[in-house]
């Protein structure tokens, strides 16, 4: 695990222009939007606004129609998707809805598995995913199924999965959105908190304002356009959550 | 019942029509399997009647003694070119109105011969000298005569103090039903002859139909499965608006119930279109008279009924593992180890086969019906063994890919087996096949030497007329006689008059034609015509063996490429994410073909060992028992054309893995 994070000069990750369509429907109208190493973003708009493909576009999930992605300074949005593949693997982690883990695997193995794919030993990878889970509040879940774990466990197995390989930029795609209002809070909490812990930036897409509160900084969608920032920074963001 | 009242059927109607292009794909794909299976089905339950049928019309030529007699009735076999021609003598009994023989108008006059159409043609086309009956035939045999429309035979009028109805004729046991004795007889009923080809057929038939059913019954359940994995979203969606769990359930039925409805009858189509081409099929001598493939109406209904209730149970059985819950999300927990219990019922059941098979062997029915039982055990440890397997493996591996594939092994053993089951069925069947070798020469004689056999006191009169008839017809043959039974003789007191033909087939068949009547009721052979059935069950058990395991082993592939399809659609959420988060496809893939392959390897390994195991006890018409080079080749070519179709379904899946892990991304929002 790395040590606490500190904001630099330059964007860990910046989109410019960024450009979308499918079809005739455009997703993403030229947006600029950028994130830096221990920083939280939230990007929130109604449905169909284009928020997720800002996400994907960012994340080398799609390749941008026009404008571009840098990591830490390089164009990555051009990459092949073997390569777009592998930075997904080795310099991101995600956090989805749901359904990300797989039911078969118990919860260490599911935590170990994005390092054994990048070629660890399984032994080491396993040691490697346990010391998640006391960080993470999961003490003694380390064997249990997904299908064991209640719904805000599961999650934050998938934290720790997304935070294994220690990613320079974590993508949270409706992190909380499967769960009760009080387990989400505590897992985006969590979200935010060992994100920022490990220096990586944390882009995290909702619908949800008491979601986007626990981040330092918003960004709306509407229409493909980036609509609104807010800049307020983030020391102020657990006072500003009502429980 | 609620759960299958209109609203049911109209929206599963809907669901069905508005499936898109994939809907239809699938759709058309499990109804296409079941299509399939049905006909399949249907041609092996037909080949079964028919055989029966076959064997039930030549009853008439092994004739019951009658103590009210009317006529007399005896039976010879005679040869041309290596083909058997019956031929039946009969004379009517003085003062009496025997029946008409079946396939005939009348009872034949002293001198009427009626041949059957298809020896009728041979007639036609060898010239008179090596005619294997004598005289004009006078009339064609019916169907009701005849095994087959191939089949050479002929009927033969006399007078009852005829020496071919009077005098008594030797039954070779080498060759059951070929000759019978002249025997006074009420009616032409007659009965089956004991131990006769037909009874070796009718066997071969049951033990193709049982290791083609399983197989096909496989295909079908796999593909009324990939129906429902492909509707689980929308039945989800269905329940989180209200819908009761009876109507989700009624929905699937009734959705598989018109797939397999629609594959059913398109499948008694295909059998309907089939009978054609397949009487065409020489099986056992010939071909068949369509007839004879025709099931009827009752028993087509009857498959077509349990074809459409197979098809529902599977589809009822997917749909209890793909929605659970009104979100459609499969809450999986520690799955529940494959009880040991599985393994004792199959050692059990191989127990109770070798003590049965030890104990009845001769009881042909009842081995085969523990045959099916040993066939249907494979399917009770084989979960079991991918259970152990996947223990084994998710303990030991080092790699993503292997992990994966061992922790799905370990967590849904039914279902790796059902990926798998349709090979390891039918590595069963090669194991099965591959320890059947046949004799291929006959120990008898020699192929130019035609034989009779007569009393000693007879031996020099009988060569004498013998040399005195090859003269006359112009044959050079050195005539001699020994005791090498060729021809069946009479004890101590008898030898065989033999004629050494030179000069080839043609030279034997018209000293054939000389020699015919030579002894009365005795038509000569050859050592070559002494195991004509075995030589024809032989050929026919190759040509059965290479048709089954042609069935099985596609059926296996298809059913394995609808699974790992079936698969895919399961795990399409799962597998998206992966690949989102970065997980190579390659690894999927690999896990995929890992969580096929290991246990393939060890399954097949362990059924053919099985199928080996049941064929060990079994001979069936004369056909030996040991693993040869041709059955080693046999299970070599098996072993790798599976795997090789194996890999190439799983290859069929991965254009579908690629989609819907694509699927899983950006959508215009």
């Amino acid at each position: 695990m790395s040590s606490y994070g500190t904001a630099a000069a330059s964007p860990v990750l910046a989109g410019t222009g960024l450009m979308k369509s499918f079809g005739l429907t455009r997703a993403l109208a030229g947006v600029d939007v950028s994130v830096w190493a221990g920083e939280s973003l939230a990007v929130m708009g109604p449905s169909g606004s284009g928020k997720s493909t800002l996400l994907h576009c960012l994340a080398g999930i799609e390749r941008p129609d026009e404008g571009q992605v840098l990591l830490a300074g390089e164009r990555v949005d051009h990459l092949s998707e073997p390569h777009r593949s592998e930075l997904r693997r080795t310099r991101f982690g995600f956090v989805f809805q749901s359904g990300q883990l797989l039911p078969e695997l118990p919860a260490d193995e599911n935590v170990a598995l994005p390092l054994m794919l990048g070629g660890m030993p399984r032994r080491r990878a396993v040691h490697k995913a346990r010391e998640w889970f006391p960080v993470l509040g999961l003490a003694g879940k380390e064997e249990r199924r997904p299908g064991e774990l209640s719904g805000g466990q599961a999650q934050r197995v998938a934290i720790a999965r997304a935070l294994v390989g220690s990613p320079q930029v974590i993508f949270a795609d409706e992190p909380t959105g499967a769960l009760d209002q009080i387990t989400g809070m505590e897992v985006i909490d969590l979200l935010v908190d060992i994100t920022r812990k490990q220096g990586a930036a944390l882009v995290v897409v909702t619908h949800d304002e008491q979601v986007a509160r626990w981040c330092d900084r918003t960004v709306r969608v509407r229409d493909g356009h980036l609509t609104e920032h807010d800049r307020t920074p983030h020391t102020a963001r657990g006072a500003r959550y009502d429980r | 019942m609620k759960a299958l009242d209109r609203t049911t059927w109209t929206l599963t109607w809907r669901l069905t029509r508005a499936g898109g292009r994939t809907g239809l794909l699938a759709t058309g794909l499990a109804v296409a399997a079941v299509a399939i299976s049905t006909a399949l089905l249907l041609v092996c339950v037909a080949g079964n009647l028919g055989f029966q049928q076959r064997a039930d019309r030549i009853d008439w030529r092994n004739p019951v003694k009658s103590a009210a007699p009317v006529a007399v009735e005896a039976v010879g076999t005679t040869f041309s070119g290596g083909t058997p021609v019956t031929v039946v003598d009969v004379a009517q009994l003085p003062g009496e109105k025997a029946p008409a023989p079946p396939g005939m108008t009348h009872f034949p006059e002293p001198g009427e011969v009626w041949v059957s159409p298809a020896l009728a043609d041979l007639l036609g086309r060898l010239p008179a000298d090596r005619h294997p009956v004598p005289g004009t035939p006078a009339g064609r045999l019916g169907r009701a005569a005849l095994a087959h429309p191939g089949e050479l035979v002929a009927v033969v009028g006399h007078k009852p103090t005829a020496a071919a109805v009077t005098a008594p004729r030797e039954d070779d046991p080498r060759r059951p039903g070929d000759t019978i004795t002249p025997t006074r007889v009420a009616d032409f009923t007659g009965k089956p002859v004991a131990d006769g080809i037909g009874e070796g057929y009718v066997a071969l038939m049951k033990v193709a139909t049982i290791l083609v059913v399983v197989p096909l019954l496989v295909l079908g359940a796999s593909s009324a499965r990939l129906s429902v994995s492909r509707r689980d979203e929308r039945l989800a969606a269905l329940r989180l608006i209200g819908a009761t769990p009876g109507r989700i359930a009624g929905m699937t039925a009734a959705e598989a119930a018109l797939t397999g409805a629609a594959g059913a009858l398109l499948g008694a189509a295909g059998y309907a279109l089939l009978l054609p081409a397949a009487a065409r099929v020489s099986v056992a001598g010939g071909s068949w008279y369509a007839a004879d493939l025709w099931v009827g109406l009752p028993v087509l209904l009857a498959v077509l009924a349990g074809i459409v209730a197979m098809v529902i149970g599977s589809a009822l059985i997917g749909l209890r593992q793909v929605v659970v819950g009104p979100l459609g999300v499969a809450r999986r927990s520690r799955p529940a180890r494959m009880s040991a219990v599985r393994a004792l019922v199959f050692v059990a059941v191989i127990l109770g086969y070798a003590q049965f098979t030890a104990d009845k062997k001769s009881d042909i029915n009842g081995v085969l019906a523990f045959f099916a039982v040993v066939f249907l055990a494979l399917s009770v440890i084989g979960p079991w063994v991918v259970g152990v397997l996947g223990r084994i493996i998710s303990a030991r591996a080092r790699q993503a890919a292997t992990l994966l594939a061992g922790r799905r092994l370990l967590d849904d053993p039914k279902g790796a087996w059902r990926t798998v089951s349709g090979l390891a069925l039918a590595g069963f069947v090669a194991g099965f096949f591959a320890l059947f070798g046949f004799v291929g020469s006959s120990p008898w004689g020699s192929p130019d030497t035609l034989a009779v056999a007569v009393p000693k006191s007879r031996e020099a009169v009988v060569q004498h007329k013998a040399r005195e008839r090859l003269e006359h017809a112009g044959i050079t043959a050195t005539v001699g006689s020994d005791t090498d039974w060729v021809a069946i003789g009479g004890g101590e007191n008898s030898v065989q008059v033999t004629a050494t033909v030179p000069g080839g087939t043609e030279n034997l068949e018209r000293a054939r034609t000389a020699l015919a009547s030579l002894v009365p009721g005795q038509y000569p052979v050859a050592g070559t015509d002494i195991d004509w059935s075995g030589k024809l069950f032989a050929q026919d058990f190759t040509t059965a063996t290479r048709v089954v395991l042609g069935v099985t082993f596609l059926t296996a592939i298809a059913s394995a490429g609808i699974t790992a399809a079936s698969s895919v659609l399961d795990r399409r959420r799962t597998y998206g994410l992966l690949r989102l988060a970065g997980t190579p496809l390659r690894v999927l893939d690999a896990a995929r073909r890992k969580e096929t392959l290991i246990p393939v390897a060890v399954l097949a390994g362990g059924s053919v060992l099985t199928g080996i195991f049941c064929a060990a006890p079994l001979t069936l018409a004369g056909g030996s028992s040991s693993l040869d080079a041709g059955g080693i080749a046999l299970l070599a070519v098996c072993f790798g054309l599976g795997i090789a179709g194996l890999m190439g379904a799983s290859a069929l899946s991965r254009p579908l893995l690629r989609a819907v892990t694509e699927r899983a991304g950006p959508s215009p929002e």
